[in-house]
């Protein structure tokens, strides 16, 4: 924690950024900070309540805090593939963020619930975690901690969904959407829905009803599942900050599991790796077009 | 019934001001209703087209003239292009009258000048009229209007009514470049002509409506002849849905445009946070 | 009648289930399992026995059950070129909330406040009338609670129909309006004589607990906010903030809606009433693409505005009733009650 405050003093002393995006204690947990200031670098901290997926802060769509200058960022493994899903888009230049790798062994789920890693208290997603040492970074803090506690919850979720039918499946999620209350919060978080206007949003045509009703709500989440295919990053914070508690990453997981299957594409932190969306390969399989 | 259910209204005529503003004259469906609707000048309400949703205009006809109401809008989005898509006949729906009102009672037996650009003539005109169908009660009456240019000037069938009139002064002006051959009007920016025009300040109201800018400047110019701040009246538009101070949209600072609003004078207007 | 009875907590489900029998909707915490977990959330109950008390804080509140996420305002049903308008039937069904938190109870009277604004809602107010409140008395708030900072209290009887405070072998039951006596009376088997039956302990801990929690100076923080819209802690207060709405979601104040058509088909449709939050950009986006409110510094400055200057300035009162939902529910982190504490101090200086 010490050489993230060194570095952040550094880096904002000698001006190569103006603000560092990290995590600072607050009174409910570990939360997001933006430190502008060297003599403020002392509050960054990294520890298991880190959760947020801080890559949603370099989203084209965050004009004030693009007003403060060039960020530093502290990622984890998974926000660094956030990370290198923006730059992949062209919504970030590479030169224009310093990131600030940390090695990292798990968070919990709910840093206002919980300090200490277990099987019970830690995230869904880093059971299967893939890159504990994210590679997109310009520096990389920390030693590398044990491996998170291997959480079989995701996957016994996915199990039980997968033995279901499709009609159970579609009863199952017609009765998550009537907790749905549209508030899109599950949008506003997630790092890789930056489209300034999103297309729920539009109204010349209506493409999906704005009102909190089980339709629109199916209509609203199958359109966002779908547009996230293949860029989604499993950071979970959709799921994390729903209001209603719906399980969304279950349909994201989904999604990453059809993209591996029929396009061989796993989400990886290295920008220059296209993804299904945005480029096509003469080996990908079109039996779909007759 | 609900404070948010609309009257019906039948779509009685439709003008094509200019290539990109049209009004609407329209008629109460119900009669019971159209005998006994009755509202200031100044007020506004929401217009409806089922299924593309309601839209905030003022109601741009005068309230001595009974039985229709008018307004007119540009096509900007999903709603006004709803309305677009009316045609005489069709039905639609009105909510209203919402907001306060210009203060005529305080302008009687005083000058009154009129100032206004583009599509700002809409609520401007309606007080006008309401002045001219009472035109004994007031005294000196001058309008200043200027558009983009003259396939811009709206109502232009009623400016040449007011052109005509003895107990009118009538300034029209188009911005250099948007006049015509024929054009035998002024042209310069409205703040420009407000000068040129001089209007006297002495027991005087001004009525300001138009585009942002055209306000911004024609402010100075007035205060340079003389007009106070609490003798400059406009009206502020804001993002409405539901007109009637519950939705939350459309505050300015404490002030809603729905409520408080949408006639300001220029002394409140200066009060207000920048927030619109 | 008196004012003040004893009911066990058989005898409180017992009037559920009568309730229940009856045709009346009944809505109380209960403990809800969800794919993801369980927590307590406010639910329409089909069974006496799922009813829970003096736990925490529930997820959501009765915001949803006076004013729905979405709502009918009208149908229409057009043939060429008229239109026929039909009216949403009045919703008639009766419903008792048992065991609502007082911050909830008293969330309900103060957004009554601008619902009856020269404009009377019927929308919310018939809601409104058809639901009986009996608000229970917190003994579990965390450390994110601040109802008394807001002029409430744990035990707040603002907005209740009845108070009821837990005592050793059941409730006390506080009758607080006519409402309240009509369901007495109408269940009146069920309610005893108070003998000496005394409010747990624990409620007055609870009380201290909670007044601990945050010290605020409404008035002060009402002067600044007036005096400081351009204020610097603006520029940073909003950084953290996605701009989700989350906090006007599951806020029990918050009430601010968009009014939309949507078509069924093509010559009929329905006019909705539905949730909207000053959070989102395109909340005050104008048709012409100006946006008087453009980032989301600017949003959040709006949302506490709102609470704490313009809805005072209006109706004596604060648009808030200190739950802490808002800073439980918030992925950027942002604490209400810490930015309260801030404002104070800042009124202060």
């Amino acid at each position: 924690m010490q050489a993230l405050r060194t570095l952040a003093r550094k880096l904002l002393t000698e001006g190569t950024v103006q603000v560092v995006i990290g995590y600072e204690n607050g009174p409910r947990g570990a939360r997001p900070t933006f430190v502008t200031l060297p003599e403020e670098a002392e509050r960054l901290v990294f520890t298991p309540g880190c959760v947020q997926n801080l890559a949603s802060y370099l989203s084209p769509r965050r004009n004030h805090l693009r007003a403060l200058g060039k960020p530093a960022v502290v990622v984890k493994g998974c926000d660094a593939k956030a990370v290198a899903g923006l730059i992949r888009e062209s919504q970030l230049k590479r030169e224009n963020v310093v990131l600030i790798g940390v090695r990292c062994g798990g968070v919990v789920r709910d840093p206002a619930l919980f300090e200490k890693l277990s099987l019970d208290t830690v995230a869904d997603r880093c059971g299967d975690c893939d890159n504990r040492e994210p590679k997109l970074v310009d520096h990389l803090l920390g030693e590398l901690p044990p491996a998170p506690p291997a959480s079989t919850r995701m996957s016994e979720r996915m199990a039980r969904l997968e033995a279901m039918s499709h009609e159970e499946r579609f009863a199952f999620w017609t009765e998550q959407m009537e907790r749905c209350v549209r508030c899109h919060a599950c949008r506003e978080v997630c790092p890789l829905c930056f489209c300034v206007r999103c297309l729920a949003d539009k109204t010349m045509p209506q493409w999906i009803e704005s009102s909190a009703h089980a339709r629109g709500n199916l209509a609203w989440h199958f359109t966002h599942a779908m547009h996230l295919a293949g860029r989604c990053v499993g950071c979970g914070e959709c799921q994390r900050v729903c209001p209603a508690d719906i399980p969304l990453s279950l349909l994201n997981r989904k999604m990453a599991q059809i993209a591996a299957q029929r396009f061989g594409y796993k989400v990886c932190d290295d920008p220059q790796v296209p993804a299904p969306i945005g480029a096509f390969r003469k080996e990908d399989e079109q039996e779909f077009i007759r | 019934m609900n404070i948010y259910q609309p009257h019906l209204m039948r779509v009685e005529e439709i003008i094509d001001e200019t290539p990109d503003t049209r009004t609407m004259r329209l008629r109460f469906k119900d009669p019971r209703v159209a005998s006994s609707f009755s509202f200031k000048a100044g007020q506004f309400g929401e217009y409806s087209v089922f299924g593309t949703g309601e839209c905030t205009f003022c109601i741009a006809s005068s309230p001595t003239r009974k039985d229709y109401i008018e307004c007119s809008y540009k096509k900007v989005g999903k709603a006004t292009t709803g309305l677009r898509d009316l045609n005489v006949g069709d039905d639609m729906g009105f909510r209203g009258p919402y907001g306060n009102h210009f203060p005529l009672t305080l302008m009687e037996g005083k000058n009154v000048v009129f100032i206004a650009g583009g599509i700002g003539l809409a609520p401007v005109r309606c007080v006008i009229w309401n002045v001219l169908d009472l035109r004994e009660k007031f005294k000196d009456v001058t309008i200043i209007y200027g558009a983009r240019s003259v396939s811009d000037l709206c109502y232009k069938r009623e400016l040449e009514d007011w052109a005509t009139r003895r107990d009118v002064k009538l300034w029209q002006t188009v911005d250099p470049g948007g006049e015509t051959p024929a054009w035998k009007g002024e042209i310069g920016f409205v703040p420009t002509i407000v000068e040129k025009a001089a209007p006297r300040a002495e027991n005087t109201f001004a009525i300001v409506c138009g585009p942002p800018i055209m306000i911004k400047f024609t402010l100075p110019v007035l205060g340079k002849l003389g007009f106070t701040d609490d003798h400059i009246y406009t009206t502020l538009e804001n993002r409405m849905k539901c007109g009637l101070g519950k939705c939350g949209r459309c505050n300015i600072g404490k002030v809603y445009v729905c409520k408080d609003g949408p006639v300001f004078n220029a002394a409140q207007i200066k009060t207000l946070p920048q927030e619109f | 009648m008196k004012k003040e009875m004893f009911i066990s907590d058989s005898d409180l489900r017992a009037l559920a289930q009568e309730l229940l029998t009856a045709g009346t909707a009944v809505i109380a915490p209960v403990q809800k399992k969800l794919p993801l977990g369980e927590r307590i959330e406010y639910a329409r109950v089909q069974s006496p026995d799922q009813l829970v008390f003096n736990q925490a804080v529930s997820a959501n509140s009765l915001k949803e059950f006076i004013m729905p996420p979405t709502v009918a305002i009208l149908c229409w049903k057009q043939r060429k070129a008229e239109v026929e308008l039909q009216e949403i039937p009045r919703d008639p069904t009766p419903q008792v909330v048992i065991g609502a938190h007082p911050c909830d109870a008293a969330a309900l009277a103060v957004v009554d406040r601008v619902m009856d604004w020269d404009y009377h809602d019927e929308l919310w107010f018939d809601r409104r009338n058809q639901t009986t409140i009996l608000s229970l008395a917190c003994t579990a708030g965390d450390g994110t609670c601040f109802c008394t900072a807001v002029g409430l209290a744990p035990d707040s009887s603002r907005g209740a129909d009845i108070l009821l405070l837990p005592t050793a072998n059941g409730f006390r039951a506080e009758v607080m309006t006519d409402k309240g006596e009509k369901l007495v009376k109408a269940h009146i088997p069920r309610f005893k004589d108070l003998e000496n039956q005394q409010p747990l302990p624990a409620l007055e801990a609870a009380k201290k607990k909670i007044a601990a929690n945050l010290r605020m100076d409404s008035k002060a923080i009402q002067g600044l906010l007036e005096k400081g819209f351009e204020h610097e802690l603006w520029k940073t207060l909003g950084l953290a903030c996605h701009g989700c709405g989350g906090c006007a979601q599951v806020c029990p104040t918050c009430h601010c809606f968009d009014i939309v058509d949507e078509p069924e088909g093509v010559d009929q449709g329905t006019r909705r009433r539905n949730w909207d939050t000053c959070q989102t950009a395109k909340f005050t986006l104008h048709g012409s693409g100006h946006n008087p409110r453009a980032d989301q510094n600017c949003r959040i400055r709006q949302r506490l505005m709102h609470k704490f200057f313009i809805y005072p300035e209006k109706f004596q009162e604060v648009l808030c009733t200190g739950c802490g939902r808002c800073a439980r529910v918030c992925p950027g982190g942002m604490d209400l009650p810490e930015v309260l504490k801030m404002l104070t101090a800042k009124a202060a200086l």
